[in-house]
């Protein structure tokens, strides 16, 4: 009985509540997806009626009637000649010469096709595993070959990102499941930090409201005491240039006086619209 | 005497790597040390990071830096100051020819090689390139740390994995 009445009595679990964040999982996305694995492309364009490697190159297709043409197509050659081709596209982009096969970004523009082709078939069959993993390891690996690309070669790195439009991010510090606490706590951080900021730009604009009446006291003060000085023929301390750099601060601080407001005015014209 | 050593260990040069931040005028510069562990008599690896003054933002991800403490604190964080870099990260000249390097081979020598098999324009040309950076922000999120996504914002972090 007792323990049932104390926290309701009690609060102990409101502590939470102050901060009034509403936290959001983030939707699980699997891997092999296009957002996650950084590709920015999909397949490219082939038409269906496109010959296979092999065949291209054949003096007796080029002669042959429409009808062989159609059967000899990659349309009715299957996905897998499909796929060579795309690998080869992928390649011809990048290539240095004609032989050019397993340098660091033939292969990762060859991983690449390869990867494509896989997205595309996981789009359609998403409870293909053997796909599914088979491209887990090719990003895998195709991230670790573009990580010491860029070690030994950043100029390459940058220039086959943009041929390939593929988007690199560095490993994480640590790699861990995501929980509710650490999420809270750093929603938490974040929100005391833009309290701290705004309190932070709240005094500083009150200190800057007010150098503006200050220095133009000062200017009068400084007049006042060169003057009284002349006039009394005591030693002079105020200079000209003094008074004059006084002034000159003072017309800075109404020049920006002036954009802060126009800035403020704005904002206001903006919330009531 | 003890004042002399302090101040002269101060003066010492230190050489680090530049690694990933998010501040906007210094740059955190990891230097690797060894500590002797007297259990086991055996060195163990030891990492110790500066954050260093650098507005221009002289150095980037992964560069190779000599860096030197400050002769005041300049906030509690920034302490040292950035005094050269001396490899840049990603563009190794060779020390003994002056040759430019890709990994194990000379640059010239993987042209040389190409033109032998027959150059073609796909391919890429490091006289034409521009300078690194370019990427940086579009394609290549690798100058500030990633990790992991932790909440939906509206505006979402690329650096968010």
């Amino acid at each position: 009985m007792l323990r049932r009445l104390i926290p309701s009595i009690v609060q102990i679990r409101g502590v939470k509540q102050l901060v009034d964040t509403k936290w959001v999982r983030p939707e699980y996305v699997p891997a092999y997806k296009p957002e996650r694995s950084g590709d920015l492309e999909g397949l490219p364009v082939i038409p269906p009626s496109a010959l296979p490697e092999e065949y291209a190159l054949s003096e007796e297709i080029k002669n042959a009637s429409e009808a062989v043409k159609q059967i000899f197509s990659i349309e009715h050659r299957g996905k897998k000649e499909y796929n060579k081709l795309v690998k080869k596209e992928l390649i011809n982009r990048i290539r240095r010469h004609q032989y050019d096969e397993n340098t660091a970004e033939t292969r990762i523009a060859r991983i690449t096709g390869h990867i494509r082709c896989l997205q595309d078939t996981l789009e359609k069959f998403p409870r293909n595993v053997q796909a599914k993993k088979t491209a887990q390891e090719l990003i895998d690996k195709r991230k670790k070959l573009l990580k010491f690309l860029r070690q030994y070669d950043y100029k390459k790195f940058e220039w086959l990102l943009e041929k390939l439009n593929i988007v690199y991010k560095a490993h994480p510090e640590s790699l861990h499941k995501l929980s509710r606490k650490e999420s809270l706590r750093k929603l938490t951080e974040m929100h005391c930090e833009e309290i701290r900021q705004g309190k932070l730009t709240e005094y500083r604009n009150l200190l800057e409201s007010q150098q503006g009446p200050f220095l133009k006291d000062k200017i009068d003060a400084l007049k006042l005491i060169r003057s009284e000085q002349i006039e009394l023929q005591l030693p002079i301390t105020v200079t000209e240039q003094d008074i004059k750099k006084v002034e000159q601060q003072f017309e800075e601080w109404k020049i920006k006086d002036d954009l802060k407001q126009q800035a403020r005015k704005k904002k206001k014209n903006l919330l009531l619209e | 005497m003890a004042r002399n050593v302090a101040e002269t260990a101060r003066k010492f040069l230190l050489l680090g790597q530049c690694v990933p931040t998010v501040k906007q005028n210094a740059t955190k510069i990891r230097v690797k040390r060894l500590e002797l562990d007297e259990n086991l008599l055996m060195y163990f690896r030891k990492d110790e990071f500066y954050y260093c003054h650098d507005p221009v933002k002289k150095c980037k991800t992964g560069d190779i830096v000599l860096i030197q403490a400050l002769p005041h604190k300049m906030t509690k964080l920034i302490t040292h100051e950035i005094k050269e870099v001396v490899y840049p990260f990603g563009d190794i000249t060779d020390p003994v020819t002056g040759k430019k390097v890709a990994k194990s081979q000379y640059r010239e020598d993987m042209e040389k090689q190409a033109e032998i098999y027959g150059k073609l324009d796909s391919g890429f040309d490091y006289d034409k390139a521009p300078q690194r950076g370019w990427q940086d922000g579009k394609k290549d999120f690798t100058s500030k740390p990633t990790y992991t996504k932790f909440h939906v914002f509206d505006e979402e972090d690329p650096y968010a994995v």
